[in-house]
């Protein structure tokens, strides 16, 4: 429904907002997904590095696993925006 | 370079008297890894370990004493910097003359500063009961000794009317108020639920006699000096760690050396008259420790040069140009590689710098981290801490060459534009030329995740070959080039229906069968080929296949992180300079100075969370790439330290 005033500005306007509101909303809710998901592995690979130090680079590499997530968000952000 | 040193397997056969110039020959030399003897049940032979030699108990129990010394007076010998190195045998000989005394005068000093300390202690807690009652105009012994009497003191929320005859004393002049009422024994209940009404709590009256503010300042004065005594004693010990420290450290060394020469045959294997080591020499120095051995026991020695047949036996040690040499560190947080498998340390030095000034590309910020780097060097004394600041040096070079590609100064354009691909945002509406090239970027970073990623592909093609044997080994890398057929399928498929820019554009070629033109088919292909691949080694592996795109996008941090680093140094410049700085400039006023300067303030603060922002993201992101994107594609790790029996001497000479 279109309103009688809107001009082609206003229309434009709008829908650079309704892409930021988009870009805001992909990086920030994969943003909470990750942290999310990183909680539990986070956690527990700090306390395995605490018992043996070697298994830092796999805790590292499991803790880093979700961040995908992120990443995918932020892609579909920058598509938006630019 | 791009392997591990190249290692010789040792056994060596000796009889028992020759133990002694043996295991002391091969402690000077520094180069020979005991492999440990572990004796096994039923080993037929009747080897077993061997005994340490004469002198090993009162070298520890020595070793002890000087590490109680130290750690009382406060010294690291990791972060002590070495001076003059002092002959073995003027320590031996200081050992036997000094050290007893130097023992008496380090625990005559740490027992007379805790004894003060304890003193002081006692004092201020004195202090602190006599505290509320110095608020009540009453002597101490004015408090006790009463039989007809009940004396209440205690703190208490408020004043309390007491109706039984009775007296009083309240005052609020001290934290939780004071209160001190005196009634007859026989009243005694009432007063008390009064009292507790008003939320009361006994304090009890200190022993003494007298006023309790003059008792309570004499306990004072008494704490202060005291507290002075205590600085004159830390004082001598500081006095004393300078004194004796040189002497201590090499001590300290020369009494380690001693133990662990003295403990080396358990680690030997032994019959009654012989024993036997087995060992791992660095190439270029197995013929030379050889001979040494040969002459320094007059030819009554076996040594005997083994096959490698396990290769996660073997001692690992880097060979790197000392330009990658600081790198090691960063491979090490990982895991050490493999004997028999690449290298990449070499790889990371030169690409992990690349990426940090990808993401952190700022003149500014790279200056600062260039002489923080350089700055911190005289404090971090270990070698791991010096190592990371030798990377962060290069990667912050690293970070000012890009910012002048970038054209970036603390967020600030520099007077040209940017050589490469802009990062300069629209913030505050001071953005001038096209604006930042997003698109470019993020094309340029993808391609460089295919890139690093073919690589490491590559590189796992050629680790299988030497890892494993005959047909795991050719599975292996089917496998490998299977991942890579089908990242490179996924690719050709997308150029087919899309034009990308800056990649190449596949959609004009002609169509060959159900509207798939050449290069769609060709990806079909070498999609399905790499799926069949991938499932031959290990069929749970294509669960893995949507890796191959988060993997490749993954590299968009490098884009996506230094944006927001950009960001964030524009958003600082425009609240302090735009916001803050710019309109008090029109016309100067006292009050406007006064907002100037805490304009400065935050674009310091700002600049500096950012700086640290950027050291972690610059950091983090380019490391991270290379453990979970590179290191998985090809390399295993795992490999064993290298760790020669013997030492460098810092403080003595031998």
């Amino acid at each position: 429904m279109v309103d009688v005033g809107t001009t082609l500005e206003m229309v434009q306007a709008s829908q650079m907002g309704m892409q930021a509101i988009g870009a805001g909303l992909a990086v920030g809710l994969t943003g909470l997904g990750t942290g999310i998901a990183e909680l539990g592995i986070g956690a527990a690979a700090v306390g395995a590095t605490a018992e043996n130090r070697d298994v830092f680079g796999l805790a590292l590499l499991l803790t880093v696993i979700p961040e995908t997530i992120v990443i995918f968000g932020l892609v579909v952000a920058l598509l938006l925006l630019f | 370079m791009l392997r591990p040193e190249r290692m010789r397997r040792l056994l060596i056969a000796a009889p028992q008297g020759e133990i002694e110039t043996v295991v002391s020959e091969l402690y000077r030399h520094n180069v020979y890894h005991i492999e440990d003897f572990v004796p096994e049940s039923e080993s037929p032979d009747g080897l077993s370990i061997g005994h340490p030699l004469p002198g090993a108990s009162d070298a520890a129990s020595a070793l002890i004493k000087v590490r109680a010394i130290e750690s009382a007076a406060g010294i690291d010998p990791e972060n002590v910097e070495a001076r003059a190195k002092i002959p073995a045998s003027k320590v031996r000989a200081m050992m036997r003359t000094d050290l007893p005394a130097i023992q008496e005068e380090a625990e005559g000093l740490i027992a007379s500063r805790s004894r003060l300390e304890t003193q002081q202690k006692e004092h201020e807690q004195r202090a602190k009961e006599l505290e509320p009652f110095t608020v009540v105009p009453l002597d101490l012994e004015l408090y006790r000794g009463y039989t007809r009497f009940t004396v209440f003191t205690g703190h208490v929320a408020h004043d309390v009317d007491i109706d039984v005859p009775h007296e009083k004393y309240f005052s609020d002049k001290t934290a939780g108020n004071m209160i001190v009422v005196v009634v007859q024994a026989e009243h005694r209940e009432p007063v008390e639920r009064a009292l507790l009404d008003a939320g009361f709590q006994a304090v009890p009256v200190p022993d003494g006699t007298g006023s309790p503010a003059e008792l309570r300042n004499a306990h004072l004065a008494d704490a202060g000096r005291i507290g002075d005594e205590i600085t004159a004693v830390n004082t001598r010990i500081a006095e004393f760690r300078e004194r004796r420290t040189d002497f201590l450290v090499a001590c300290d060394e020369l009494l380690t050396a001693d133990v662990e020469r003295a403990e080396a045959p358990l680690r030997f294997a032994t019959t009654e008259e012989t024993f036997i080591t087995e060992g791992w020499v660095p190439e270029g120095q197995a013929d030379r420790i050889r001979e040494a051995l040969e002459r320094a026991t007059n030819g009554r020695i076996y040594i005997e040069e083994l096959e490698i047949d396990d290769d996660t036996a073997v001692p690992v040690e880097y060979e790197n140009p000392s330009f990658s040499k600081p790198t090691q560190v960063l491979m090490d947080i990982y895991a050490r590689p493999r004997y028999s498998e690449i290298d990449p340390t070499l790889m990371v030095a030169i690409v992990f710098p690349i990426f940090f000034g990808m993401i952190l590309g700022d003149v500014g910020y790279g200056t600062v981290l260039l002489a923080l780097s350089l700055g911190l060097r005289k404090f971090l004394k270990g070698d791991a801490g010096r190592m990371l600041l030798k990377v962060l040096g290069i990667a912050s070079i690293s970070s000012i060459v890009f910012g002048i590609l970038y054209s970036e100064f603390l967020g600030f354009s520099l007077p040209w534009p940017a050589l490469i691909f802009s990062r300069h945002l629209n913030i505050g509406g001071a953005a001038g030329g096209h604006g930042p090239q997003v698109v470019e970027l993020m094309i340029v970073a993808i391609w460089i995740g295919i890139l690093h990623i073919t690589f490491g592909r590559i590189l796992g093609m050629i680790n299988a070959r030497r890892l494993y044997h005959g047909k795991h080994a050719t599975q292996a890398v089917i496998a490998h080039a299977g991942w890579l057929g089908v990242m490179w399928g996924i690719l050709l498929l997308i150029w087919s229906f899309f034009p990308i820019p800056m990649m190449p554009d596949l959609t004009g070629l002609p169509v060959v069968v159900m509207g798939l033109n050449v290069s769609a088919v060709a990806g079909v292909v070498l999609l399905l080929a790499g799926i069949i691949g991938i499932a031959q080694e290990n069929a749970l592996e294509v669960v893995e296949l949507p890796t191959i795109i988060s993997h490749v996008l993954s590299y968009a941090r490098l884009v996506a992180v230094g944006l927001s680093s950009v960001a964030i140094a524009m958003v600082v410049n425009y609240i302090s300079i735009g916001m803050i700085i710019e309109p008090q400039l029109e016309t100067i006023t006292p009050l406007g100075v006064i907002i100037i300067i805490a304009g400065i303030i935050v674009f310091l603060l700002g600049h500096v969370l950012n700086t640290a922002l950027g050291l972690l993201g610059g950091g983090l992101h380019s490391i991270r790439l290379h453990y979970v994107e590179f290191f998985t594609k090809f390399y295993k790790g795992g490999g064993k330290k290298y760790n020669p029996f013997g030492m460098k001497p810092k403080f003595m000479e031998e």
